[in-house]
Order: C-alpha cells, then sequence, then structure tokens
C-alpha cells in the first residue's frame, strides 16, 4: 500500500526527455523544404515513364535530397512512433515494439538510401 | 446487502465515451492519426524506390498498382494526409516558440489548417493530372 | 466558428461526444445503467429536463443516468442552482461538491453537456435539451457526481509547491518588481478545479504518470516566480518522458478552463526553458 504521493513520484523523473523532443522538432523543420521538394517533383512527374524517372533521380542534387529525406523522414517517423507507442501500450509489450519499430525504420532508411545510391551511381 | 468487508472498486467516470469534440482535440488525433498513416506511406515510398532500383519490370509492377481505383484511392487519402499532417506540424512549430497559444490564435489556425490542406490536396491533384496530360 | 474565450458556448455541435457506444471500453464496475426517470414538478410552465450521472457506492449498483425535470421559474440561474432544487424538491440524495458559488472556490466542476467546467458559472439557458451532467472526466467516483481527486492532489505536492530559496531570509519582504511579479500573472489565479486535467486525453491514457496541465501550470508559477531559486532542481524533476512530455499540445485544457487561465501555454513555457538550459 502506497501512499498517495509516493504513487504520483514512481519512479522519480528521469531527467531526461527533452533529447528526443528536440530531434522531432529538428527533423520536423528539416521535413518542411524536403517534403515541399518531394512532392512537388512527383506531381512534376506525373505518369511519366521509368527511364524518365530514373533520370531524374540519378541527378546529383535529385539524389542527395532523396537521401536527406529518407534521414529525415524515418528519424521523425522512429521519434513519433515510440510517442505513440508508448502513450498507448503499457504493458512489456511496450519495449518489445519500441524497440521494432526503431529498428525497422532504420532499416527502411537503408534499405531506400541503398535503392537512390545504386540509381545514382549504376548506368 | 453486499458485504461490508469486500470493498467494491470505485468506478471511473466516462472519459472520450462522454467528452465534446473539439476543434483541439479533434484536430490534434487528427495529426496523430495522419502520421500513423504517413508512417505506412513511408514503408510504400521505400518499395517504390527499391522498384525503381531494381529495373523497368518491378517499376511497371509498383506503378501498376498505384495507377488502379485502389491504388488512386489510396494515393488520395495519403496526399490530404500528408497536408493535413504538414500544415498541422508548422502549426505545432509555432506552438513550440510560445506563439499563437490564445484561445482566437488557436481556433484561427486550426481552421487555417483545415482549409489548407483542403486547397492542397485540390490543387496538387489537379496540377498532377494536368501534368500527367 | 472562432472561439475568443473559454466561456463561450459553442453554438454549433456538429458531434455531441465522438460517436462510440456509451459503455464503449468501460469495465464492468463502471458501466452506465439505465435510471429512473423523476416526476415532472406540477403546474410547472417552464421544465428543462437534466440527465444526471448517478452513482450509490453502498447499494452494490452500477452507475446509472438519471432524467430530472427542473421547474425553471422556481430556480436561479446556473446549473449549481438546478442541482440545488433537484436536492431540495425531488431527490434529497443527490451529491455534490459546492461552496461559495461564484466561481472562486472549484469545488463544483463537473462535465457538462460535455466540457468540464464549474456548475455555478454555467448558465442553464447556454444548455442543451436534455442538459447532461457527468462527474468530472476520467476519475474515480466516490457517490454520484463527487470525483476522487486524491491522486491529483498528489502529483501537485509532488511539484513541491512553495517557495524554494537558499539565501538567507531577509529582514523584511523578499523584493520583486512590478514586472516580475507580472509575470506570475495568469497563473497563480487558478483554484485547482481540475477541469483542464480531467478533459486532457494524454491524462486519461497516462495519468498515472503524466503529471497534467494543472499541476504543470502550477509548476511553471513556480519557476517564473523571480524569489524562487530552486529552478534547477525543479526542472530536473519535470523533465520526463512522462511527466512533462506527454503533453502533446492537444490544448483541451486552455479551450476549457473556466477562470480562462492558459496551461497549455505554461506547459509551452516549461519545455522552452528545459530547452533554453540545454542550448
Amino acid at each position: 500500500m502506497r501512499s498517495p504521493l509516493a504513487r504520483a513520484i514512481g519512479l522519480g523523473s528521469a531527467k531526461k526527455g527533452a533529447g528526443p523532443w528536440w530531434a522531432e522538432r529538428v527533423s520536423a523543420v528539416a521535413l518542411v523544404p524536403l517534403t515541399v521538394w518531394f512532392a512537388a517533383e512527383i506531381i512534376a512527374h506525373s505518369g511519366s515513364d521509368h527511364p524518365t524517372f530514373i533520370a531524374w533521380l540519378r541527378a546529383p542534387l535529385a539524389a542527395t535530397l532523396m537521401i536527406l529525406l529518407l534521414i529525415a523522414l524515418f528519424y521523425h517517423t522512429a521519434l513519433g512512433l515510440q510517442v505513440v507507442i508508448e502513450d498507448y501500450v503499457h504493458s512489456g509489450a511496450k519495449f518489445a515494439t519500441v524497440i521494432a519499430v526503431r529498428l525497422g525504420c532504420f532499416a527502411l532508411a537503408v534499405a531506400g538510401i541503398m535503392a537512390t545510391l545504386s540509381v545514382a551511381f549504376s548506368g | 446487502m453486499s458485504n461490508p468487508t469486500a470493498k467494491r472498486p470505485r468506478p471511473l467516470a466516462p472519459n472520450v465515451q462522454i467528452y465534446r469534440p473539439q476543434l483541439t482535440s479533434v484536430l490534434s488525433i487528427l495529426n496523430r492519426i495522419t502520421g500513423v498513416a504517413l508512417s505506412v506511406g513511408a514503408i510504400v515510398l521505400v518499395i517504390w524506390l527499391l522498384a525503381a532500383a531494381r529495373g523497368p519490370q518491378a517499376y511497371a509492377v509498383v506503378q501498376g498498382a498505384i495507377a488502379s481505383w485502389i491504388g488512386q484511392f489510396v494515393l488520395f487519402g495519403t496526399t490530404f494526409a500528408f497536408f493535413l499532417h504538414f500544415c498541422g506540424g508548422i502549426r505545432h512549430l509555432v506552438w513550440d516558440t510560445v506563439h499563437g497559444l490564445e484561445l482566437r490564435s488557436i481556433y484561427i489556425s486550426g481552421w487555417a489548417v483545415v482549409t489548407a490542406s483542403v486547397v492542397l490536396t485540390v490543387v496538387a491533384w489537379v496540377v498532377g493530372s494536368l501534368m500527367a496530360g | 466558428m472562432i472561439i475568443e474565450s473559454s466561456n463561450q458556448v459553442p453554438r454549433v455541435t456538429v458531434l455531441k461526444r465522438f460517436p462510440l457506444p456509451r459503455n464503449f471500453g468501460v469495465s464492468s464496475e463502471s458501466r452506465i445503467e439505465q435510471g429512473r426517470t423523476w416526476p415532472a414538478p406540477s403546474g410547472a410552465v417552464h421544465v428543462k429536463s437534466f440527465e444526471i450521472y448517478r452513482y450509490e457506492p453502498d447499494s452494490g449498483e452500477n452507475p446509472r443516468l438519471d432524467t430530472f425535470a427542473v421547474d425553471l421559474d422556481d430556480c436561479g440561474p446556473m446549473v449549481l442552482d438546478a442541482l440545488i432544487w433537484i436536492k431540495n424538491k425531488v431527490d434529497s440524495t443527490l451529491t455534490f461538491r459546492r461552496s461559495c458559488r461564484e466561481g472562486i472556490c472549484g469545488s463544483c466542476s463537473m462535465n457538462i453537456d460535455g466540457t468540464n467546467w464549474l456548475a455555478c458559472t454555467r448558465f442553464i439557458s447556454d444548455l442543451a435539451t436534455p442538459a447532461t451532467i457527468y462527474p468530472l472526466a476520467n476519475l474515480r467516483i466516490v457517490k454520484d457526481l463527487v470525483p476522487d481527486l486524491t491522486h491529483l492532489f498528489a502529483q501537485y505536492a509532488a511539484i513541491e509547491p512553495w517557495l524554494k530559496t537558499k539565501t538567507a531570509e531577509p529582514e523584511r519582504e523578499r523584493l520583486q518588481s512590478a514586472r516580475e511579479r507580472s509575470k506570475i500573472d495568469g497563473y497563480y489565479e487558478c483554484i485547482l478545479c481540475f477541469c483542464c486535467t480531467s478533459g486532457c486525453p494524454s491524462h486519461w491514457w497516462n495519468g498515472d504518470r503524466f503529471f497534467g496541465p494543472a499541476v504543470l501550470l502550477q509548476a511553471w508559477r513556480w519557476l517564473t516566480d523571480s524569489r524562487d531559486e530552486a529552478k534547477e532542481e525543479r526542472l530536473d524533476n519535470l523533465e520526463d518522458p512522462f511527466r512533462l512530455y506527454r503533453c502533446h499540445t492537444i490544448l483541451n485544457c486552455t479551450r476549457t478552463c473556466p477562470k480562462g487561465l492558459n496551461p497549455g501555454k505554461a506547459i509551452a513555457e516549461i519545455k522552452k526553458m528545459v530547452m533554453e538550459r540545454r542550448s
């Protein structure tokens, strides 16, 4: 039987938490111009065929921006999904789900970067 | 007569079942729902890039799926979700600088987000279909 | 429709509540059952019906929703007057907290027509028909409209809401300029009615660890008080993924404060102060 104050204090303050909050905001700021660029390019190239698309993505600027987009996007996604999971999952499954999501986002980011690089450096 | 020694747990007052939906809470949950939806969209983005890197046949399969009725429907939903999350996100970034947190500003910016998202989605699709010819 | 102040009752109601069944996701002891309809007053011309949440702890029954008909010509203009009228004229077992009847003590906070407010400052004429009165959302219920606020007050105690100083006590007052004193305006006026905390969805899902807007507003009140000398300790205590950072700026708190205060802004200021000491 814990006192109400003991229950309110719990395990005490973690004394950190600003890190992920700040990183989510910084990645959001990065995503503003990057997603605008991506959306504009997608709209401009609607209905184009494979060679046109490859020619566009091979350009150094497009490839670089795509890689930056993938990094910022998956970083922001990982942080955001972690917050959502922490909000709704309270059982032991919480840590497992957070780990799975973080590793999944990292793997997807690497896969996307590899795909972009293979287009940028290949024939 | 109930057993005096057995303590019946106190009931919990209803929360989401009876609380009035307001612009504040509705836009906030929409920001979260669109965020999760866009996470799924990010997976599709990587699949699309991998298909493009793989070759014309793989790319054609993915493009065909996107061009189908269901694909276009999902794409429309994803663009709307993107613009909602984008405008909502900018609204959040402004709040994080401790600006625009008075009730009047909250409501004006909230309606601005909804309007801007609808307008941007429509514009994006109109321009996109024009570019596609 | 633009809301200028939290006192503004919205005229257009698209959705009275999210389209969920009344007992959605509710544990068995909290399920609300059909209640009784009390007889209308005879000979009354202006009658308004109220649906009120009832719970009798000694009956062994589940909570229920009773319907009362109130004679508006016999009763004062505020919701609290209606509750007192019902208690005097219809059902004397109706239980609710009340004291000042002027919106300063914070006792009569409850959920009226879906939003949290003080019963003594809500006009009956602003209510829907039938009016629905529930206790403050997501709190354990002692009886009828009386919630158990123990945990909320414990969270308040956990932020140590008193002046903490290291320098020796001065001969007279600890001095503070008018500008420094104005920094706590908008925060010291909180009456701890907990309308905001009870209306915060993040506190619904994580109320055991998230401090909630009322407590965080008071935490900011002490952080921004120039006489306080324990900022480091206070910020250490607050900077936690749950205590502070479960706030996702939903802003239901600012929308519902019956005193017109702005907990959302206070929390944004705390987050800004946390960042300022990191960079």
